[in-house]
């Protein structure tokens, strides 16, 4: 799994590529937290690279969620690959998170 | 007199069945992933019904991993059985009994941090077609099989 981070005035965008599974979530909760440290709050995920997300890589995203959320941030998604939109589908955590089709479109709606 | 010999129907024929054995490592996925896609392939699924075979069987070897054997080494069998539109996996441990089956999930639960385990169990349900386990000598036998195309829950 690869992250790459970009950084706009009120918006974190963090866009992930690759395996998201129990071997590859901690880095991934290793890059999200990085941002809370900084005192990022509204965050954008671009998970268009995504080629497999398990349950494992599913819980760092509701965490984080909760995380922000407490701070009246937001957590959201964007650009949705096949596998990473069938593995939120299936785990039937679809309904927590607002998900836009554009990053663009995520970035604007903070 | 030579006798033909009978020939068996065709699915018979085209049936394969093929097994690796992993160690308890979650480092393994990755293997085990690659094996289904392989034999998902081989059955003629299309690639988003083989995912979702990888992703369903990778959780439940996961949770073998995880809550099976829980950090003790033991090794885990992985069975696929091909035909023409079917993938039976069977995925065989010697943790302590656990049956996936009846373990409770409620889909419609508001989302803890510490249920999101047993979302893992969810998505095998929602993805396979048939699930069986049974507790064979020291063995837990879960089987999963899919026989429909998978097109979204």
């Amino acid at each position: 799994m690869e992250t790459s981070t970009q950084v706009y005035q009120r918006v974190a965008v963090l866009s992930v590529k690759g395996r998201v599974d129990s071997t590859s979530a901690s880095d991934l909760e290793a890059a999200l937290k990085k941002l809370l440290d900084e005192g990022r709050t509204n965050l954008v995920l671009d998970l268009s690279g995504v080629e497999f997300l398990s349950s494992s890589g599913l819980r760092v995203l509701v965490t984080t969620l909760k995380a922000v959320r407490k701070s009246a941030g937001d957590l959201r998604l964007a650009q949705l690959s096949q596998r990473a939109s069938d593995a939120i589908d299936l785990a039937g955590l679809d309904v927590l998170f607002k998900t836009y089709e554009d990053r663009e479109a995520a970035v604007a709606s903070f | 007199m030579r006798t033909a010999k009978p020939l068996s129907p065709p699915s018979e024929r085209r049936r394969a069945r093929r097994r690796i054995t992993v160690r308890a490592d979650r480092a393994r996925l990755v293997r085990v992933c690659q094996f289904v896609g392989a034999s998902a392939a081989a059955t003629g699924f299309d690639e988003r019904t083989s995912h979702a075979c990888q992703l369903a069987v990778c959780e439940a070897v996961e949770n073998v991993i995880q809550h099976g054997y829980q950090g003790e080494a033991g090794e885990i069998n992985v069975t696929v059985e091909t035909t023409p539109g079917a993938l039976t996996v069977e995925i065989a441990d010697r943790a302590p009994a656990f049956d996936p089956t009846r373990y409770p999930v409620d889909p419609d639960a508001p989302v803890h941090e510490s249920r999101v385990g047993g979302r893992g169990i969810l998505m095998i349900r929602r993805v396979m077609d048939e699930i069986s386990y049974e507790r064979r000598g020291p063995q837990n036998v879960l089987r999963l099989t899919k026989n429909q195309p998978f097109s979204g829950v």
